[in-house]
């Protein structure tokens, strides 16, 4: 009888000390996976000047993760998205990425949108690293989360802005338009745009012709003039605009009317279909071609009109099939989502790729397995002309670079820069 | 029987209470003036200096081995501090390699000689009077840090400040005032009383004077000259009479 109650005592010590620690070590293990679930986190603009690119990368992710689930989801779980709106903003952005991390303890962090929120994000990545806790595939093709010390916590699957402000300023130059001045956003990613330029200028023998600057969050319906005179008075053959779509279009309508009739080209964070709606809806079709006849945008995915490729087929199929919308408490402001978009394709091939990563993490998925599943990627055929690779060291999936110009009411490829711009 | 009022005596009093708070009211709001000023200008140039430093030490990390995004970022969350304007950071040769101005950076600073460890005054047209303070990255050779606060965050906390000072003087002087006003019309009343009582006699109107001959109770100065008044009455020298024949 007293040797049973030892044992009780014993048993109950042993359990209570161990308990705690089995609890957390659990908690840890299983974070974001249930026995149903996958759970990712997503922190993006809903809400804003720039809610359509949250919008459309969303619904671009949700087509393809939509059918994952109909069709069982990956080793029976279903693919949850936890979401956030942080409107664009870096200081909602951490907080939503604490919320999403301590609190509703995801697996992993998926789709962010926008270099200052990202940039902001990456030091939380660092200081909970033993929680091997990843950002996927995030909507920004600044450097931050491509260097040390941050570039381990992420994974990209879009070219750089580097990549693509140097595709830009290799065409412009290669054309006889030498003098390329520089619009870009106040910010973080104003300045990678910039750093982009300048650097692919120098590689020409060639500096910023002239700088102006806008605040994050400007409406269409500001006036971007002052920019336009200060850009107007470097004289330049050419301007690359590094900005979200409200301002950019703001800026291509007063570049216009001011009579700066140059080449605009715009990085593929603008949202081109969202810049080509401010500029062309409720215009005569005239007003509107003086607004667009010049623009040209660098894109990390190709055309979604172009049916050749397998992604862009698989992408219009699910995006009619699913049409997926925001959930409604995230809806705050009116917004129409296009049919197809360079940023819901972008977010479809994301969600694709992600889907492979979680199913080579196999029955048990574990944060811890990750990278090793990332890296196993090795000319991985996404449905594009371009594999996908990854290596300890080759953290981007994607280097492709295309140009896109406006025709009509969309934009196309641009095949040649000669008889287009010279 | 009226009694005399006497507060013609004190109108100077009150004009001089006048002048007392309108001096006192002006040389505090001086020296306030001065003193927020030159206290507030102190702190946020030492502020100024102190994130100038702060940011130039951070930076020595991020102009070596990363993008200028990073940096830029870092810049960024200093605006977000009440008083400080803008933020730039040049290169060792001057070029601009991060700033947080919109729509670009101004002509004046544009042109304006490189400096690694300064604190000059700026008029930007348009923009407003800053003090900016410079201080150097690796010792000037890998560029500078330049901090602009806003003087005019100072201009409105001196205003603020004179504003609840002359709030507190106005009511004090309205209190002052008042206070005078009655101490005034305390003082001059048994005065007003002594002079009524004076009369009276002076008039040969011992009765009539009946009224305020409480005033011979008093044990202050007017009681005393009332006391006065009524021993020269009673003890004065028969009269001689006049050659028009009155008194």
């Amino acid at each position: 009888m007293m040797r049973d109650r030892r044992s009780l005592i014993s048993a109950g010590i042993a359990g209570g000390l161990t308990w705690p620690w089995l609890r957390t070590l659990a908690e840890t293990a299983d974070s974001g996976i249930t026995d149903t679930e996958v759970i990712l986190g997503m922190s993006a603009a809903f809400s804003g000047p720039s809610r359509g690119l949250g919008i459309e990368l969303y619904r671009g992710a949700s087509a393809y993760f939509d059918d994952v689930n109909y069709n069982g989801g990956i080793s029976g779980r279903r693919i949850s998205l936890k979401i956030y709106d942080d409107g664009y903003q870096p200081d909602a952005s951490v907080n939503n990425t604490m919320q999403l991390m301590l609190e509703d303890r995801v697996f992993l962090l998926f789709g962010y949108v926008g270099t200052p929120t990202v940039t902001r994000v990456l030091p939380l990545l660092k200081k909970f690293q033993d929680q091997s806790v990843f950002l996927f595939f995030p909507f920004t093709g600044a450097q931050p989360q491509r260097e040390p010390p941050y570039g381990d916590f992420a994974f990209n699957l879009r070219a750089s802005y580097l990549q693509e402000t140097a595709g830009l300023v290799d065409n412009f130059v290669r054309i006889g338009r030498r003098r390329i001045a520089v619009f870009y956003q106040a910010d973080a990613y104003g300045r990678s745009g910039w750093v982009g330029v300048r650097t692919a200028l120098a590689r020409h023998g060639e500096r910023i012709a002239g700088e102006a600057t806008y605040s994050r969050g400007t409406q269409f319906t500001a006036t971007l003039r002052p920019q336009v005179e200060i850009l107007q008075a470097a004289e330049p053959d050419a301007v690359i605009c590094v900005g979200a779509y409200a301002a950019c279009a703001a800026f291509a309508r007063d570049a216009v009317d001011l009579g700066l009739e140059v080449p605009i080209a715009n990085v593929s964070f603008v949202g081109s279909e969202n810049l080509l709606a401010l500029l062309t809806e409720g215009r005569e079709r005239a007003d509107s071609e003086r607004y667009t006849r010049l623009l040209v945008n660098s894109q990390v995915v190709p055309s979604y009109e172009d049916t050749s490729i397998p992604a862009v087929l698989e992408y219009r199929e699910f995006m009619q099939r699913y049409n997926p919308a925001v959930p409604a408490e995230l809806v705050t402001e009116a917004y129409t989502p296009f049919d197809h978009s360079f940023v819901s394709l972008e977010g479809f091939l994301s969600a694709k790729l992600m889907v492979e990563i979680l199913r080579r993490l196999g029955d048990e998925p574990a944060r811890a397995d990750l990278q090793q599943a990332v890296f196993s990627l090795e000319d991985f055929d996404l449905g594009l002309s371009e594999r996908v690779s990854f290596a300890d060291g080759r953290r981007q999936g994607l280097q492709q670079v295309f140009y896109t110009v406006v025709d009509g009411d969309r934009f196309v490829t641009l095949n040649d820069w000669d008889e287009r711009f010279s | 029987m009226q009694v005399i009022k006497v507060q013609k005596l004190f109108q100077k009093t009150l004009f001089g209470v006048f002048a007392l708070f309108g001096f006192i009211g002006v040389s505090t709001s001086i020296l306030l003036i001065y003193t927020v000023d030159s206290y507030l200008t102190e702190e946020y140039e030492t502020n100024s200096a102190g994130i100038a430093q702060s940011i130039a030490d951070s930076s020595v990390d991020i102009l070596l081995n990363r993008d200028l995004s990073a940096l830029q970022s870092l810049i960024d969350q200093f605006v977000e501090i009440q008083g400080i304007s803008y933020v730039y950071i040049t290169d060792e040769t001057g070029e601009f390699l991060a700033h947080t101005f919109v729509p670009g950076v101004p002509d004046q600073i544009r042109n304006s000689e490189p400096a690694t460890n300064t604190t000059v005054q700026r008029q930007l047209p348009g923009m407003g009077d800053f003090v900016e303070v410079s201080r150097p990255i690796l010792a000037g050779v890998a560029g500078a840090v330049h901090v602009g606060m806003d003087t005019g965050i100072i201009a409105l906390q001196v205003q603020r400040a004179i504003g609840r000072q002359v709030y507190l003087i106005s009511i004090v002087f309205v209190v002052g005032v008042l206070a005078a006003v009655w101490l005034v019309s305390l003082a001059s009343r048994p005065i007003g009383e002594a002079l009524t009582y004076a009369v009276a006699l002076a008039r040969g109107e011992e009765e009539q004077a009946a009224p305020v001959e409480g005033i011979l109770a008093r044990n202050d100065e007017a009681g005393q000259l009332a006391r006065l008044f009524l021993h020269f009455y009673r003890h004065r020298a028969p009269s001689t009479p006049s050659t028009d024949g009155t008194a």
